[in-house]
């Protein structure tokens, strides 16, 4: 039987909302999660790194932004600005001291209902910190909404899990938006780590460092601080090539696709498997290229921690631009991606709640483009 | 027509309160002619003006010319809706930075600077930080209370992360131009997230600035202050020196040595003996 969003993440006390690019959809995602939560009477706990709710785009003014409706006893931690501009009826939890470009983050219970925005704090740390605060004031879930492509909040260090949302504005191909989300689900999913020993040894890092293990586990440091964030090609080669060849890459802080490249043409030269273990997904940074391409050189990823992608929701339409076919782009993406409910929460075929005919349902019109590829 | 200001239909002003009137310049790629002015007029008619008027133009180049118009805007904003929005800073002038970052903070603050990303401008960035500014208001380079680093154009984030880490950077400042390409973002949000995965994101201030950077912006980019256009050197060493004060564990106290509040550490007394 089909299974809405909020079933499917009603056991992650801190969940949270990732988009894959700005204008995927993420805040009509968490719009219908409050919907039927509220339908089943829960009281939920909202916060957002970026800014929610707000009524138009920030960078393209044009496009209008859902709204964010909560309801009493709803508890929420935004600017205190924003508290005040919505009108509701409320009463504060906490003054944070977090600090944000739009204000001091307050958490408060709401004590009527009404539309707001919301804008919490920037940095992940900082986000868990409130979701644990809404948790203990009451909320039976606390939902942390990201901004833009914004990955840090997902990391299992701040939420327990996750909701990715993607669309139509990752590129004008069908085809090309259905790689891209498979790659960044693939990303997502990076596999945790399973030999106990060196899970230990990534354990013990220390922050922003890294460490060489041959097959026997035994360790070679990496040559300099920060290695792995500025490392030219020749340095990898030359750490990679000497002595006993490398069988684990262990790097604690960001991996970016610069150093997975130099990584991979070792491992293609040498015709080596390495396996670069991280702390979770959300340190790396892959541009270009997924996983398989390294994969397929010899190089794996594993995470000291996974994170539990619960399902991914997509936006057919790219605003002021083009749009495709909602079950044809649902179609295409769950022949690639295994495993992940995939929903558009507007379509009709969605088994959550109907959208109330307000700002959150509106979706702007734009001419369906056909698939050239599939055709 | 209202002479008395109301803030919930603000319009511009030019000879007297509610007039709407606006003076507007651009180009059009036509040859100048009577045919131009025409083309100016219906555009302005097109972009809602009443009463427009071409009150200077001339060619540019051949094929081009340049517009002066007035027009009168019949729109209005709610102004008082928006206030109580954020915060207004109040900028303090150089001699007052210096004097806030002497008492409060004791010490030299590092500020690392770059376009990053494919950007090619670093217009912006060399305003804020080079010694010579622009306006005649010199950049932070020519503060005694920062010491700058301005690693220039199209710097990988990596890069420039690493640099801020190895100086010890109190701040980051990025300069990009926004456009509403993905890939200009995607350059912004990914120093934070690197930021982040390197857990340092308690330890930097992150401003970054271009033409289209609002607070509102910054905020979804996850960096703590954003600087557009208007923004002069002081606006941003105000808000640092000020961020760093407020998040500094044990503040310095301010004013005299009687001020010391009990329990501060001898950093702080320091900091008050400076000032006495």
């Amino acid at each position: 039987m089909a299974h809405t969003l909020s079933e499917l993440t009603a056991s992650a006390s801190r969940l949270a909302l990732v988009g894959l690019a700005k204008n995927t959809g993420k805040t009509v995602a968490l719009a219908a999660l409050l919907r039927e939560l509220h339908e089943a009477g829960r009281t939920v706990g909202v916060t957002s790194v970026g800014r929610d709710g707000e009524e138009h785009d920030v960078i393209d003014f044009r496009i209008e932004k859902p709204a964010v409706e909560l309801v009493a006893n709803d508890i929420v931690a935004t600017a205190d600005g924003l508290l005040r501009a919505s009108g509701i009826p409320h009463e504060t939890i906490e003054r944070t001291g977090i600090r944000t470009p739009l204000g001091e983050v307050l958490v408060a219970r709401l004590r009527g209902a009404g539309s707001i925005e919301v804008a919490g704090p920037s940095a992940a740390a900082d986000a868990r910190e409130v979701a644990d605060a809404m948790l203990a004031a009451g909320a039976e879930q606390a939902l942390i909404d990201g901004a833009i492509d914004r990955r840090a909040a997902s990391s299992p260090s701040i939420s327990d899990g996750l909701v990715m949302s993607t669309g139509a504005i990752l590129g004008e191909d069908i085809e090309e938006v259905v790689t891209r989300t498979a790659d960044a689900v693939a990303l997502v999913r990076v596999p945790a780590l399973e030999d106990s020993r060196v899970r230990e040894l990534a354990a013990a890092l220390e922050p922003g460092s890294g460490l060489v293990l041959d097959e026997q586990l035994n360790t070679r440091a990496l040559p300099a601080s920060r290695f792995v964030l500025t490392a030219e090609p020749p340095a990898v080669q030359e750490l990679l090539g000497e002595g006993v060849p490398p069988r684990w890459l262990l790097v604690s802080g960001a991996l970016p696709e610069s150093f997975l490249r130099s990584v991979l043409a070792w491992a293609r030269r040498a015709r080596r498997q390495l396996t670069v273990v991280v702390a979770d997904p959300t340190h790396v940074f892959l541009a270009e290229r997924g996983l398989d391409f390294y994969a397929s050189g010899g190089v794996e990823l594993r995470a000291l921690r996974a994170i539990d992608l619960r399902a991914l929701t997509v936006n057919p339409v790219a605003p002021a631009s083009h749009s495709f076919d909602s079950s044809q782009l649902r179609t295409l993406l769950a022949e690639r991606i295994e495993d992940v409910p995939i929903f558009d929460v507007l379509h009709p075929a969605y088994p959550g709640a109907r959208a109330p005919s307000q700002r959150a349902a509106r979706r702007p019109a734009a001419p369906i483009v056909t698939n050239r590829d599939a055709q | 027509m209202s002479r008395e200001l109301d803030l919930q239909h603000v319009r511009p002003y030019a000879d007297h309160l509610g007039d709407g009137l606006v003076q507007m310049s651009f180009t059009l790629p036509v040859p100048y002619s009577l045919a131009a002015r025409k083309a100016a007029l219906e555009l302005a008619a097109k972009m809602g003006f009443e009463e427009p008027e071409v009150v200077h133009y001339e060619q540019l180049t051949e094929g081009y010319t340049y517009f002066v118009m007035y027009g009168r805007c019949v729109q209005s904003v709610d102004f008082a809706s928006l206030q109580g929005e954020g915060f207004d800073i109040e900028y303090m002038s150089e001699e007052e930075i210096e004097r806030f970052a002497e008492r409060q903070l004791g010490r030299r603050i590092v500020v690392v600077g770059a376009s990053t990303g494919s950007d090619t401008h670093s217009v912006g960035i060399d305003a804020m930080l080079n010694l010579k500014g622009y306006h005649g208001h010199h950049g932070l380079e020519g503060y005694r209370a920062f010491e700058t680093h301005n690693l220039g154009s199209q710097v990988p984030n990596s890069v420039l992360l690493s640099k801020a880490i190895e100086l010890s950077a109190d701040a980051i400042l990025v300069s990009q131009t926004v456009t509403q390409q993905n890939l200009h973002v995607h350059n912004l949000t990914e120093l934070v997230e690197m930021v982040e995965a390197e857990g340092r994101r308690s330890q930097l201030i992150l401003a970054c600035g271009g033409p289209r950077v609002s607070n509102e912006l910054a905020k979804e980019l996850g960096y703590d202050a954003g600087f557009s256009k208007g923004t002069y050197p002081h606006h941003l060493a105000t808000f640092i020196v000020r961020e760093l004060a407020a998040r500094s564990p044990q503040p310095a106290p301010y004013g005299s040595a009687g001020d010391v509040a009990a329990g501060d550490d001898g950093a702080g007394a320091d900091a008050a003996a400076v000032t006495g």
